[in-house]
């Protein structure tokens, strides 16, 4: 997926709900880029334009995993305040 | 992986660059198709996907932020502006660096000297096992040890692996069409595996354990271990001639061994058997030894403190009051000089500070020119950490610069240093090598930083700037605190160097003024040398020196008078004055030995 398919993409999934916005995206795929948790190249899209496709790695898919642990963590403690409160 | 690639990317920013904007603009051409497909017109369209995308500029900096190394990029960027800034200002560029290199490379020569004199272990294998034995009896004053005591101190220790030593005497080798004074040490056995070199040796020979074992030659031909003789290649297999006897030189040490003395040009086993060796009250050998592994000097010390005295027991009148004194070799070797070298590199290490406050008050006085340039610096929205970072850039480039030509002036300057100081133990080792370099740029850094921190931190600070630019370009020389105390550390500093080079010129010339005791004019002194095999037969000894005196008597208009050297300073040699001129003239004695009687 190129940048702004990833945009459109979660603007879609998420119901509408979530929008990336461009000014955080970009330094994140780079960021991620850099620690080699993504890969990118160039190619071209459907409407024959050049653009930068990004893959997950292996060392990406682990961190992904990762991530969606902690982030399962935080929302389940985030619900438990809630909850009592 | 991360750290490297951003590395790479700074390395080429253009491409980095180039990529990104690549990337950004199809994003927003992405968009706008979108908005087109709306049913937005082209233009339109264009303008709200580039709005939605938000500053652009700064969202390329912001991405490319993520893709590159920020300090290495900004140190790059802080060079190239202090380049472009040396090359504006070259005269105060060239002063800086010729003033910090001078500074800088006086520096360095004599932290080469003090590295290699004091700091770096004697050239041996473990070095710090090696320790000098004497034997320290109150009456004489300087340690002495004779070679009888020494081998008898051997195997009674516990903790030397061996104890060996030398003495040196000069010789006249006849090989040759002219008579070549060679000095010659006698060592004693184990002498190779207490130092722990091992010679080069003519083929056929071998060292084992630091034993050479030879065979072949007559008895009378005590083999010859001569170094790496300075004067000759090839010496290995001659043969040399002294007094009646041929010795086979059988092999080279290595040139650096410079022991006992640096005088040295050959060594030959020691006839311990000799009846002149016997002599429990003879004090010229110098002994050496090798400590076992893990035991200390004043383990040794303890010890043959108990050797000596069961010795003492057994010989009551002659060691009776003697005491045994290790020292570990180094010590012993550069002792003398280490006071006078550390202050040496005191003395240049407070020229050096000059030169830094020099230069740290040349570049405040610099700044208040730069206080515009700043000022723009500011409202551009440069931080105060940028400015005065790349203030401190400009100033580490030139001590850098300074202290690359400080290594070309530390060199010349050790070559001065080994040729005025050749009475220094181990001057030969002195040069420049990583150790030094590294130093050097060490010190040029510290140097640039000395310099610089004050300036960068006046230079920049805020209030300076606004009020700067509230009074436009008047320039108001106002005399700052930091100047003043800047002059004023510079000059203290001045003046304590002055003074000691002062006191130091003033005591040398006093030295000079003090009248030796008798007219030096026309003047000559010489050394008539005996060997110790003369020692066992005084008689015949000075029958021959006095042969040598006589046919220097017969040379017109010269007189000669002698005297032997002092008995408490167990100096062999015989001193002869002579005195060129018209006629004989009394000479007065030196104060030191008018109590000897001379021989007209």
């Amino acid at each position: 997926l190129h940048g702004y398919a990833i945009t459109a993409h979660v603007h879609q999934v998420s119901d509408q709900l979530l929008r990336v916005e461009e000014g955080s995206l970009y330094p994140a795929l780079h960021r991620m880029e850099q620690d080699g948790w993504i890969r990118a190249e160039w190619g071209m899209t459907e409407k024959n334009r050049e653009a930068r496709f990004y893959s997950l790695t292996a060392a990406g898919r682990r961190q992904l995993l990762l991530e969606e642990e902690s982030w399962a963590r935080l929302t389940e403690g985030v619900a438990r305040v809630i909850r009592f409160a | 992986m991360g750290w490297y690639r951003r590395l790479w990317n700074t390395a080429r920013p253009g491409r980095t660059a180039r990529d990104l904007d690549r990337e950004l603009a199809f994003h927003v051409t992405e968009r706008a198709d979108e908005l087109r497909a709306a049913g937005m017109s082209a233009a339109e369209a264009q303008r709200l996907a580039r709005a939605q995308f938000g500053n652009y500029t700064s969202q390329v900096e912001r991405t490319r932020d993520m893709d590159i190394n920020g300090l290495v990029d900004g140190t790059l960027r802080n060079l190239r502006l202090a380049g472009r800034a040396m090359a504006k200002s070259p005269v105060f560029a060239v002063t800086v660096v010729v003033t910090l290199a001078l500074g800088i490379g006086a520096n360095s020569a004599v932290w080469a000297a003090i590295d290699a004199i004091l700091l770096r272990p004697l050239p041996f294998p473990e070095s710090d096992q090696l320790v000098n034995v004497k034997q320290a009896h109150p009456k004489v004053p300087t340690p002495v040890h004779g070679a009888r005591p020494a081998r008898g101190m051997e195997p009674l220790n516990n903790t030397f692996q061996a104890i060996s030593g030398s003495y040196v005497q000069d010789d006249s080798e006849t090989s040759g069409e002219l008579p070549e004074r060679l000095t010659r040490a006698f060592v004693a056995p184990r002498f190779l595996k207490v130092w722990g070199i091992s010679p080069l040796l003519r083929p056929g020979l071998q060292c084992r354990g630091g034993k050479v074992r030879w065979s072949g030659s007559a008895p009378d031909q005590r083999p010859v271990l001569a170094p790496a003789l300075r004067r000759r290649p090839n010496v290995v297999g001659k043969t040399l001639r002294i007094g009646r006897r041929s010795y086979p030189i059988i092999g080279v040490l290595p040139s650096a061994f410079r022991f006992p003395n640096r005088d040295v040009d050959l060594w030959s086993t020691a006839p311990m058997d000799a009846p002149f060796a016997q002599g429990r009250e003879l004090t010229w050998f110098n002994a050496v030894g090798r400590l076992r592994p893990g035991v200390t000097p004043a383990q040794a010390n303890a010890n043959l403190a108990t050797v000596q005295a069961g010795i003492a027991a057994q010989f009551p009148k002659t060691d009776g009051p003697i005491r045994a004194v290790v020292t570990p070799l180094k010590e012993s070797t550069v002792a003398a000089v280490s006071r006078s070298l550390w202050m040496l590199f005191g003395s240049v290490s407070l020229l050096l500070s000059i030169a830094c406050t020099n230069i740290a008050a040349l570049l405040l006085s610099r700044a208040a020119g730069r206080r515009h340039e700043i000022s723009v610096r500011y409202s551009l929205g440069a931080s105060r950490g940028s400015v005065a970072a790349q203030l401190l850039t400009e100033v580490l480039l030139l001590s850098t610069m300074g202290g690359l030509l400080g290594i070309a002036v530390a060199n010349a300057a050790s070559a001065v240093f080994r040729g005025l100081a050749k009475d220094l133990p181990r001057v030969e080792e002195i040069g420049l090598d990583w150790r030094v370099v590294s130093y050097t740029l060490a010190c040029s850094i510290a140097a640039g930083l000395l310099c610089g921190i004050v300036p960068a931190i006046r230079g920049t600070r805020r209030d300076l700037a606004e009020s700067m630019a509230k009074a436009g370009r008047s320039q108001v020389a106002s005399s700052s605190p930091i100047q003043f105390v800047l002059v004023g550390v510079q000059v203290s500093l001045a003046v304590t160097l002055l003074t000691g080079a002062g006191l130091l010129l003033r005591s040398f010339q006093e030295l000079g003024r003090i009248a030796p005791g008798f007219d030096p004019e026309r003047v000559l002194t010489f050394h008539v040398s005996t060997s110790w095999g003369e020692t066992g037969d005084p008689k015949t000894a000075a029958e021959r020196q006095e042969r040598v005196l006589n046919a220097l008597r017969s040379i017109p208009g010269c007189g000669i008078r002698r005297r032997y050297g002092f008995p408490a300073r167990r100096s062999r040699r015989i001193s002869d004055r002579a005195e060129h001129g018209r006629g004989p003239r009394g000479i007065g004695a030196s104060p030191r030995c008018r109590s000897e009687g001379g021989v007209a």
